[in-house]
């Protein structure tokens, strides 16, 4: 059985030291993590620790791996053939890599929302608490309860209240992407990971999810990747700088951007590669 | 002209022609079956025909016309005709006399210039009967009861005839059938226990018992269709024949009488669709040159539903194997080759593969198992409706098998992720997203395996189908469907109508209604699997962004 009560709210106001973070205040905990598709190695020594509730950013330029490692997080990449991972990240404390791990356990943990809005052919009620019947869940009152908040969570409500049980293909490209993201958010998710969430939208729908992700980390611990370096510097506290699968800087966004430590990371936000 | 073959024109036409034909032929082929079949079932005039031979040789010929022919002239020469040197062709009727007890064949053929007069009598009658086919001649008398009445009772003489013998089939079909079910299920249980050492006292006085109150139940209903025989023994009509012959016709044998020279076209109409309606829903007669054609439509219909729920979880798991979960290794490629290959055997093969491994090997084994009390009388280690639809449903499978792997290659990958990253399983993914949105190719895959298989005749000549099966697979009797049983197929019968009936020319007109029937059942199935995929698509249509 599932409580829909929302998460308490976390304290979020605190700067955080990266290099010393306590067990509490780190959601996931990357160590060392190197990632081999057959022989050739994308990800390189990765080290890294996420806060909890807050909004961490993987930027760089195309093929550098930040979506690579947003994958591992979630295992997704378990799904690849020849992907061979060494390392170890961490969630509670416990490698998620480890042998006996239930993977679709971490994934509802875990959540993901990817690049292109990829709702199934059902009514938007049945998209929403398709991750809630998966769990078991079959009391009507309670998934009704959890559409409602889910929905209200992703801005999403107002618009679609009146027609939960039309298709969800009938929805515009913003609407679907918000749905996409309120059926993540509908399991209650401690992680949510979001793969470069708008760049397949309009600028008002990329507002307006921009607006919700600020909204979501009351609740979630966010981690986005995106190829928009604006919007990581609007939308994120934490900012992770990657270059040819290795960590090139990592530190609070407005570090990053305005006083960078690297000359890479230098090189790239002022445009010189991309 | 070269400017015409360059802008590919000719190729247009070429394939558009291509087309062309083939719904030509097909077409064709739809309205030569119909037209034949049809004209079987329209009440057709009786004729009598005053002939005068060569020989100055009067005579009456009384039937229904059936065909006619045009012949050169020089092919008759023998007979010595008079006829005109001018004359190229000669023209004859295919006659159908009936009266098969008066005469040896029923059909004759009458020249043309033979004929000295030709009219249609309104007092002509068309006897239809159980046995010995048609009579067409005139009434002399009604006998009801050993004394004469009037024709004009005949009709509610008929009707009630005709109940008492819709009673006389039911008791004996199902009352009687199922006591002679009953009794031979207790001969079965006695021979078990005796085989298994177990046939105590009791059981013996248990089982005595049983088959004794059957037998007296028997016994009443024995006399009860004695007794509705009797009501109907002493009724008969008498009729007479086109040589003059006075004949008797008991009213039992006899199912229709009708005038077709007096009928209106309304009352031709509504006899057309009776006869229609009869020829779906009756019993074969006459060793399949008469009747009804249903226990063939029925063997049919259920072999093939049969055929589909094997063929449809076993294909569409397997498509899934292959599709999700196989390797890319060479055991995967060796499965893909040997699926390919098993659509390119011929049928009779399966057939042949179906009658060695199945009938005789499992089924010898299960009746050794589980039916030993009936050996040496085979129960599956006979060909039946079991075994002909597992043969038809492998020689369908890879149909099933290739449709269901294309419909799940469609479906992109961003749907499986999707599911995946919300915490679910491959196989909750499977069943929850892929499958339904991969249903209108496995609907298709199923379309393609019915269109098949309702086809097939050779293997199933093999492996169950018979020529004329004593009941029906499925009955009242438990365990209500009987897979150990043969049963009857439209396409067989209509090779078994077309070639191997002993009255070719009477059996003729029934091949093409059954031809007709069959197209049509099989149009039909086509059809409800079409809509059923239709409805699917629009359910789970994707739009593209």
């Amino acid at each position: 059985m599932i409580s829909v009560s929302p998460k308490t709210i976390l304290d979020t106001t605190t700067k955080i030291d990266l290099n010393n973070m306590s067990a509490e205040q780190k959601a996931l905990d990357i160590k060392n993590l190197d990632l081999y598709y057959g022989d050739k190695q994308a990800l390189q020594n990765i080290t890294m620790s996420i806060p909890k509730g807050q909004v961490t950013a993987f930027i760089g330029p195309s093929g550098c791996g930040k979506s690579t490692l947003l994958r591992c997080i979630n295992r997704m990449n378990d799904l690849v053939d020849h992907c061979r991972i060494e390392g170890e990240i961490n969630l509670h404390g416990e490698n998620i890599y480890n042998k006996h791990v239930d993977v679709a356990a971490l994934r509802r943990k875990v959540g993901m929302v990817f690049q292109r809005p990829n709702p199934f052919p059902k009514s938007i009620y049945e998209n929403v608490i398709y991750g809630l019947r998966i769990m078991g869940e079959n009391n009507r009152r309670v998934l009704d309860e959890a559409v409602e908040t889910a929905l209200k969570s992703a801005a999403l409500w107002n618009e679609v209240k009146d027609r939960l049980h039309d298709s969800a293909l009938g929805l515009s490209g913003g609407q679907q992407q918000r749905l996409v993201i309120a059926r993540a958010i509908a399991i209650q998710p401690e992680v949510l990971l979001l793969d470069e969430p708008t760049s397949a939208l309009d600028p008002i729908s990329t507002l307006t999810i921009e607006e919700l992700i600020n909204d979501l980390k009351k609740q979630f611990t966010v981690v986005i990747v995106t190829h928009n370096m604006q919007q990581a510097a609007r939308v994120s506290d934490q900012t992770a700088f990657m270059y040819m699968g290795d960590l090139i800087e990592y530190s609070d966004t407005n570090t990053l951007f305005t006083t960078p430590m690297k000359k890479k990371t230098e090189d790239y936000i002022t445009g010189r590669y991309g | 002209m070269n400017n015409w073959f360059k802008s590919g024109s000719p190729w247009i036409w070429l394939s558009a022609g291509g087309v062309s034909l083939s719904l030509i032929s097909v077409l064709g082929l739809l309205w030569l079956i119909a037209s034949r079949g049809l004209s079987y079932f329209w009440p057709s005039e009786v004729y009598q025909f005053e002939l005068l031979d060569q020989k100055g040789k009067a005579s009456t010929i009384i039937g229904e016309i059936y065909d006619r022919e045009s012949i050169p002239s020089h092919q008759l020469s023998h007979l010595e005709l008079n006829l005109d040197p001018e004359q190229e062709t000669v023209e004859r009727l295919l006659v159908k006399t009936g009266n098969r007890e008066l005469v040896s064949l029923d059909f004759r053929w009458i020249l043309v210039p033979e004929i000295t007069k030709q009219s249609t009598p309104e007092k002509l009658v068309v006897v239809e009967r159980r046995t010995n086919g048609n009579f067409y001649g005139y009434i002399e008398s009604v006998i009801l009861d050993g004394k004469s009445v009037s024709f004009e009772q005949l009709s509610s003489l008929l009707e009630r005839v005709l109940e008492i013998q819709e009673e006389i089939e039911e008791l004996q079909k199902v009352d009687i059938g199922a006591i002679n079910y009953q009794i031979e299920r207790l001969r079965l249980r006695e021979r078990k226990y005796r085989l298994k050492d177990t046939f105590t006292a009791e059981k013996e006085h248990q089982i005595s018992t049983e088959v004794a109150t059957l037998e007296s139940e028997y016994q009443t209903l024995e006399k009860k269709l004695l007794a509705l025989r009797d009501k109907t023994s002493r009724d008969e009509i008498k009729m007479r024949a086109m040589g003059g012959e006075i004949v008797t016709i008991s009213f039992a044998d006899v199912l229709k009488v009708t005038t077709n020279n007096q009928m209106s076209f309304i009352e031709k109409l509504f006899m057309f669709f009776s006869q229609i309606a009869s020829f779906i829903s009756d019993d074969p007669r006459e060793a399949n040159t008469e009747g009804g054609v249903f226990p063939a439509i029925f063997g049919t219909v259920l072999m093939v539903l049969l055929m589909t729920v094997i063929v449809s979880p076993m294909g569409v798991i397997a498509a899934i194997y292959l599709h999700e979960y196989a390797g890319n290794n060479a055991l995967t490629k060796l499965l893909r080759i040997a699926v390919i290959n098993l659509a390119g055997v011929p049928s009779i093969v399966y057939g042949v593969f179906g009658l060695g491994f199945f009938v005789y090997m499992v089924g010898g084994s299960l009746d050794q198992i589980f039916y030993p009390e009936t050996l040496p009388s085979p129960t599956f280690g006979t060909p039946g409706v079991m075994w002909s639809a597992i043969t038809l449903a492998i020689l369908t499978l890879p149909v099933v098998i290739v449709s269901t792997e294309e419909g799940l290659s469609r479906i992109p990958s961003a749907m499986r992720h999707g599911s995946l990253a919300l915490g679910a399983t491959k196989v909750e993914t499977l069943w929850r997203i892929i499958l339904p949105i991969a249903s209108p190719a496995i609907m298709t895959g199923i379309i393609l395996a019915i269109a098949r298989a309702a086809g097939e005749v050779a293997p199933l000549m093999l492996v169950g189908v018979v020529k004329m099966a004593p009941n029906l697979p499925l009955d009242g009797n438990f365990p209500f469907l009987h897979l150990d049983r043969k049963f009857m197929h439209l396409g067989f019968h209509i090779y078994d109508v077309g070639f191997q009936s002993p009255n070719v020319e009477a059996a003729r007109p029934l091949v093409y209604a059954t031809a007709l029937l069959l197209v049509t059942i099989i149009i039909s199935l086509n059809m409800t699997a079409v809509s059923i995929r239709n409805k699917l698509r629009e359910k789970y249509r994707m739009l593209e962004h």
